[in-house]
């Protein structure tokens, strides 16, 4: 007769090493320390240029953050460490931040990202990015549905007719995706937030992976300076 | 039954093999680019509930081990360690590296999984928190029954 009992506590000693297993597989994928530059690492950066930047074009260090806007860790970060980091280095010139689209949490992460870059041609990026983090919900609650950023385009007085064109004839799709696949390929992003933070003359990088305090945004930044 | 070091040392053990990994994934403990430890005003809630857990989890565990080991019986040992994974498992996916393994192989149903799990961490760790509490009320009843019985006989 068939022991249940064992097969039970089997099972469960086999989904619990299934989940250490896949948990150990995918924090060793970003266990890295700092990193000297390869001359990739200074194409990246010159391509990353062209996207919205915060801060001055000529800061020596850049750091580059991935996220999506439905991360709740990344709304963390976004409320608690930027704004001491656009305080101490982002106003001063010593620093500047590009964000960078890696949206896979759910279906509405897309559109989201997508929504940005419409913004950003009516010279509205940063403060529709702000904007998205500051009325995140749960993830695909319908939060960031059309109608809603539709409506938050509506309240930062963007043109709506240009920004509806835009997003339903998608002409920031195709961005959004190569921005993803450049965070997972060239950056080795598996999570968010992932922040490189590189200084632009010497090429030195230094990678962090999730919603860091300030304390160490601090440190990696004055010893990159 | 705390009076031996043995189920101290387990008890302690289990707590801090459970602790550690949670606080990790939940992000409040980072190892790169050097050891961090930090909570936000927002997630002292999660992280009270992780101590919590990981508490009970130690206790209902040990106590288990110590139950089998006098009556032979490992029925309770099955109860504490689903209690332990369901709490475990809230909030473990996130926006970590577990929700993205999880999400780009299974796809929407990934997403779907994913996206429950974080959005219910709070009451998936009450849940689990009351089955802990539960496995733990019956096996100090069952021990003191059992240790009654022994030294009646003994």
């Amino acid at each position: 007769m068939v022991d249940t009992k064992k097969i039970a506590v089997a099972g469960a000693t086999v989904a619990l090493v299934a989940i250490l297993v896949t948990f150990a597989t995918s924090y060793m994928s970003d266990f890295d320390t700092s990193r000297t530059s390869t001359p990739e690492d200074g194409i990246k950066t010159l391509e990353l240029k062209q996207a919205p930047v915060l801060g001055s074009d000529t800061a020596t260090i850049t750091i580059i953050e991935v996220g999506d806007y439905q991360c709740h860790m990344c709304k963390l970060w976004f409320e608690e460490t930027r704004p001491l980091i656009v305080e101490n280095y982002i106003k001063t010139g010593k620093v500047n931040l590009v964000f960078m689209d890696m949206p896979f949490l759910g279906s509405d992460s897309i559109p989201a990202s997508e929504a940005t870059y419409c913004a950003d041609d009516q010279g509205k990026y940063w403060e529709y990015h702000s904007m998205l983090f500051r009325y995140q919900e749960e993830i695909d609650d319908g939060w960031a549905n059309a109608n809603r950023l539709q409506a938050i385009a509506f309240s930062l007085d963007l043109d709506i007719e240009q920004f509806d064109k835009c997003m339903t004839t998608d002409d920031h799709y195709a961005r959004v995706n190569y921005n993803k696949q450049v965070a997972v390929t060239e950056f080795g992003a598996s999570s968010t937030p992932t922040f490189m933070i590189v200084n632009t003359s010497s090429g030195d990088s230094q990678r962090i992976v999730g919603a860091h305090p300030y304390s160490t945004f601090e440190e990696v930044i004055n010893s990159l300076l | 039954m705390y009076s031996n070091y043995f189920y101290i040392l387990i008890t302690v053990g289990i707590f801090f093999s459970l602790f550690i990994p949670l606080i990790t994934i939940s992000e409040f403990l980072f190892f790169e680019p050097f050891v961090v430890f930090s909570i936000y005003s927002e997630t002292v809630l999660s992280f009270s509930l992780i101590v919590i857990l990981s508490s009970l989890s130690a206790f209902a565990v040990s106590m288990n081990i110590y139950r089998a080991k006098l009556i032979k019986e490992t029925r309770k040992i099955g109860s504490s360690i689903i209690g332990t994974m369901i709490g475990a498992s809230a909030g473990a996916c996130s926006c970590g590296p577990i929700a993205f393994s999880i999400i780009t192989t299974f796809g929407t149903a990934g997403s779907i999984a994913s996206s429950f799990l974080t959005i219910y961490e709070i009451p998936i760790r009450l849940i689990s928190i009351a089955i802990l509490i539960a496995v733990i009320y019956v096996t100090t009843k069952s021990l003191s029954c059992e240790c009654n019985l022994k030294s009646q006989s003994g």
